[in-house]
């Protein structure tokens, strides 16, 4: 589903995955997609028996609400994973866009604000990209080290204490962009289920996506292929750092303070997010859906824990271990689909002839 | 010495460090202060030099932060539990074994890639520390505990002496034991040597729990430190004892390690920190020399592998067709 279209014959002696790519679904194909957003759903089915209240109308608000900014920064996310890289710094970016968009709020108002997040954002992907393509820094240590200077400026800019929107700003327009309903929709889940229509857009539908994620399948292959590195890696940071500018605006107009030590561990929360929902780490392969679904059943799954008052201890717990089962499944899935043995066996159900005979 | 210099580039910098802090500063060349450099270096570089393995085998363990304050958790409520002093210790470095263990199996086993198991422990094992006191500090006052940081036999302190046995081992068991040989050889290529018959799950697993027991060894030092445990200690630890490897120049993608790098490094960011610290420069701008330390010295990497091989090279090319 996700590269090669153009080579229709069945390879014979190629993983499972690659064959799959030929066209028509498999159980297992539709799990890589759907897998989690069934999860989601089994869960919201089971809400009436263990959590009743969570069904309330103000707390579904409130849970899409929250998730709003964790979802649109997974949503580029996903495009650094499936290019097969990762931004550590994207909570050290959410520290800095939200100071930085404070400092231009009181300098000047709303649209200051709003433009200061996406430049500042689109700014700190922009360095990342700078060090990865133009010094050769890995991505992982390029956007380790930017987390630390990021978070750092971020402190820097917050010495005299921590940024703070006014109290009696409560009815400016750019406050209302966290506290808005639109059609008794929160304003930031809808920018939220926006961000997610023009991502998948870009990753399905056009040449950019298609590029990379098949810079993310195999470097080596795409390089030969003439699709150039470099415009991969800038764009797909820029993304990020735009993903983190929007998400800000929805963030810091729900918490109204920032200061360096926002967000502490976003970046981690972020790339579970993203590869719970089927996204996987070795690139060439990403889901919006399932990261949407992903970032759903984290958010719903800790509101539930804490109106049954668990505590937030045991949450962190809950939490881990979910993100341990639904890997081990995958793992378990993907190890069975080698070719020939459990891969087989799903072709039948699913009334597939197999094209892959195990020699 | 171009030989030793290309071994350890890091002396480079170092030196230029001191030299500036030694014109810069009076206090700096002061013994004691030379000494507190040199403790808060060797803290670093025990679970550092375990990290050096893991990174050398080509993995992750972002668990570590988290094993130190679980450790360190263990340690103080075992000590005011009335169990004795050496017995909290063991079993502090008992549980981060177990951690390690429980990280190696679910990765091994399990086939969870190794960032995202050690990443979901981490999360597990914050969680099993701050519930298990309760998110309340378990506060001990131990002059036995307290002998682990502040102890100086043979007139050296403790934690100095420890990392420089450590250091010797680490060096010797990398460079000069089979063991180590099988951990570079999983780095390089892990099907080849799985190929060539090595036990590849076990050597992860061991390497796992060392990391997990070298982390349950920082949180003694942390909480023989503070003289108390909690919930919160070890936050963002793991990218502190990353940051120390891959300073070091231990090659991120697996294959090679350097032990010397890594203990090199955790001496120039501990020297740099003190520097900042003796300079009056807030703590915000010591985060900022970290990262732009790490990025400079893998830009100088980069450059200095285009330079030499060209824009792709070879092995890289191999790794991605293998991987």
């Amino acid at each position: 589903m996700s590269t090669d279209t153009q080579t229709p014959k069945p390879a014979r002696s190629a993983p499972a995955s690659r064959a799959d790519r030929a066209g028509r679904p498999t159980l297992g194909k539709l799990w890589d997609t759907w897998g989690i957003t069934a999860i989601l759903a089994l869960l919201l089915a089971a809400t009436p028996l263990v959590a009743p209240d969570f069904l309330e109308f103000s707390n579904l608000q409130s849970v899409l609400r929250e998730s709003a900014y964790l979802g649109i920064v997974a949503a580029g996310m996903t495009f650094a994973i499936a290019s097969g890289a990762f931004d550590l710094s994207v909570g050290g970016q959410l520290a800095l866009v939200s100071v930085v968009t404070l400092i231009g709020y009181s300098a000047g108002g709303t649209a200051l604000a709003v433009a200061a997040a996406v430049a500042t954002g689109l700014a700190c992907g922009l360095v990342n990209a700078g060090l990865i393509t133009g010094l050769r820094v890995p991505p992982f240590v390029a956007t380790l080290g930017t987390l630390f200077v990021f978070r750092g400026v971020a402190y820097i800019l917050t010495q005299d204490g921590p940024k703070t929107l006014p109290y009696d700003q409560i009815g400016s327009p750019f406050v209302k962009i966290g506290g808005l309903n639109v059609a008794g929709i929160p304003l930031p889940f809808v920018i939220m289920l926006v961000v997610y229509g023009a991502a998948w857009l870009l990753l399905r539908r056009t040449a950019t996506g298609r590029r990379i994620l098949s810079y993310g399948s195999s470097p080596a292959a795409a390089r030969f292929c003439g699709i150039s590195e470099t415009r991969i890696r800038i764009f797909v940071f820029a993304l990020v750092g735009v993903s983190v500018g929007i998400a800000a605006l929805t963030y810091i107009t729900r918490v109204w303070t920032a200061d360096g030590s926002a967000q502490d561990g976003f970046e981690l929360k972020v790339i579970a997010a993203v590869v719970l929902g089927g996204t996987s780490l070795k690139g060439g392969k990403g889901t919006l859906i399932g990261t949407f679904s992903a970032v759903l059943l984290v958010s719903v799954l800790n509101d539930m824990l804490v109106s049954q008052g668990v505590p937030s201890a045991y949450q962190r717990i809950v939490l881990g271990c979910v993100l341990i089962v639904a890997l081990t499944i995958d793992g378990l899935r993907t190890r069975f689909a080698a070719p020939g043995s459990f891969r087989r066996a799903l072709s039948v159900l699913v009334q597939r002839p197999s094209p892959v005979d195990g020699a | 010495m171009s030989a030793a210099l290309r071994k350890a580039p890091l002396v480079v910098p170092l030196l230029l460090v001191v030299l500036f802090l030694a014109l810069r500063t009076d206090s700096f060349l002061s013994g004691g202060n030379i000494e507190n450099v040199l403790v808060n270096a060797a803290i670093v570089a025990v679970p550092g030099l375990a990290m050096t393995f893991c990174l050398a085998m080509g993995e992750f363990d972002l668990s570590v932060g988290s094993t130190v304050s679980l450790a360190a958790v263990v340690c103080c409520s075992a000590i005011i539990d009335g169990v004795p002093v050496l017995l909290a210790m063991l079993l502090a470095l008992l549980a981060g074994a177990l951690i390690g263990l429980v990280n190696g199996m679910v990765v091994t086993k399990l086939g969870v890639t190794p960032f995202i198991a050690t990443l979901a422990t981490l999360v597990i094992v914050r969680g099993l520390a701050l519930a298990y006191t309760d998110g309340h500090d378990q506060i001990v006052s131990s002059p036995a505990l307290k002998y682990l940081v502040g102890g100086r036999p043979l007139g050296v302190p403790m934690p100095i002496l420890l990392a420089v046995l450590a250091t010797a081992l680490a060096w010797w068991s990398i460079n000069r034991t089979r063991f180590g040989r099988w951990v570079c050889a999983v780095g390089s290529n892990r099907e080849a040597a799985r190929v060539s018959g090595l036990p590849v799950d076990r050597i992860r697993i061991a390497i796992y729990v060392l990391v997990g027991t070298a982390g349950g060894f920082w949180g003694l030092l942390i909480a023989s430190q503070l003289q108390k445990g909690n919930g919160q200690l070890g936050l963002g630890f793991e990218l502190d004892a990353i940051t120390v490897v891959v300073l070091g120049g231990t090659a991120l993608l697996g294959g090679r390690a350097s032990v010397l790098g890594t203990v090199l490094a955790a001496v120039l960011i501990e020297t740099i920190r003190n520097g900042l610290n003796l300079l009056n420069t807030p703590p915000a701008y010591q985060r900022i020399s970290v990262g732009l330390l790490l990025i400079a010295a893998l830009a100088l990497l980069g450059l200095r592998r285009r330079v030499t091989a060209g824009p792709a090279t070879v092995p890289a090319a191999v790794k991605e067709a293998v991987v």
